[in-house]
């Protein structure tokens, strides 16, 4: 079982590192945001593949379901924002959110 | 245990599809199908109602949250990527993927199996959500409402005065 755990986290490691690469280099808002979706992925693989491992499926499942909703939240709520920062700005590219900068 | 290395791998692939495809519509579409084969884990994992939600909210929902989004700020033009992200990405990729498996093969015999502890029979998924988990719904409930206010207070009229 030990071996079948380790081969999730293998996935989800792999998820992981394309998400924060996205994060780190990408300018568009919406592919930051595609970014941080992919490391959610990765986290919910977790999740559950931790439950499977340990025989702990029905309380796996009901985080792995918090976890989407809590997604479902944050992704409106960023959707939102990002739609209101593009019509101050006129532009998704990510540098041109410099009025903050010192 | 190989149906399941082709969906991992169909996961990781649709992800990193989804990163680097310059039309947005097409990522969006890419990232739900990553989903898809992340709903279909699920399934294999005896978890059907993550499988459910994964399928329906995340690859569903999100997905035409996603694609309204896109439509909504096209107007605005293409943003630039730099080439060096997309020349870069498949160094990286493929550095961490070697490492990646180093590190789980240097693993396999060090990690002791994880002590397994049982559901009881007879436990239902309901069971475990309504009577185990009872304030993670209310925080659920308290989120929804959250997202739910700030999307109305981000999308409010304006008066003419401010």
């Amino acid at each position: 079982m030990s071996n079948t755990w380790l081969l999730y986290m293998a996935f989800a490691a792999g998820l992981l590192a394309v998400g924060v690469y996205c994060l780190l280099s990408m300018r568009n808002l919406i592919k930051l945001f595609i970014g941080i979706e992919v490391i959610s992925k990765g986290v919910s693989l977790v999740l559950l593949a931790t439950g499977f491992a340990r025989g702990n499926v029905l309380l796996a499942q009901s985080l792995v379901i918090t976890f989407i909703v809590v997604e479902v939240s944050l992704v409106a709520t960023a959707l939102a924002i990002i739609i209101n920062i593009t019509r101050h700005t006129k532009s998704l590219d990510v540098r041109k959110l410099t009025k903050l900068r010192g | 245990m190989v149906l399941q290395i082709i969906l991992l791998s169909g996961l990781v692939l649709f992800s990193v599809l989804a990163i680097l495809l310059r039309d947005l519509i097409k990522s969006a579409i890419s990232l739900a199908l990553a989903s898809l084969c992340l709903g279909i884990v699920f399934f294999q994992m005896k978890a059907p109602y993550a499988g459910v939600f994964e399928i329906s909210v995340v690859a569903g929902l999100i997905t035409v949250l996603f694609i309204l989004t896109i439509a909504l700020t096209k107007a605005e033009g293409e943003v630039r990527e730099s080439k060096a992200a997309f020349i870069i990405f498949p160094l990286f990729f493929v550095a961490f993927l070697v490492l990646d498996i180093l590190v789980m093969k240097g693993l396999m015999a060090k990690v002791p199996a994880l002590p397994a502890t049982p559901e009881p029979g007879g436990l239902k998924f309901g069971d475990v959500l309504w009577k185990q988990r009872t304030f993670d719904l209310v925080g659920q409930v308290l989120v929804i409402l959250a997202g739910v206010f700030a999307v109305l207070a981000l999308f409010r009229k304006r008066n003419k005065d401010e």
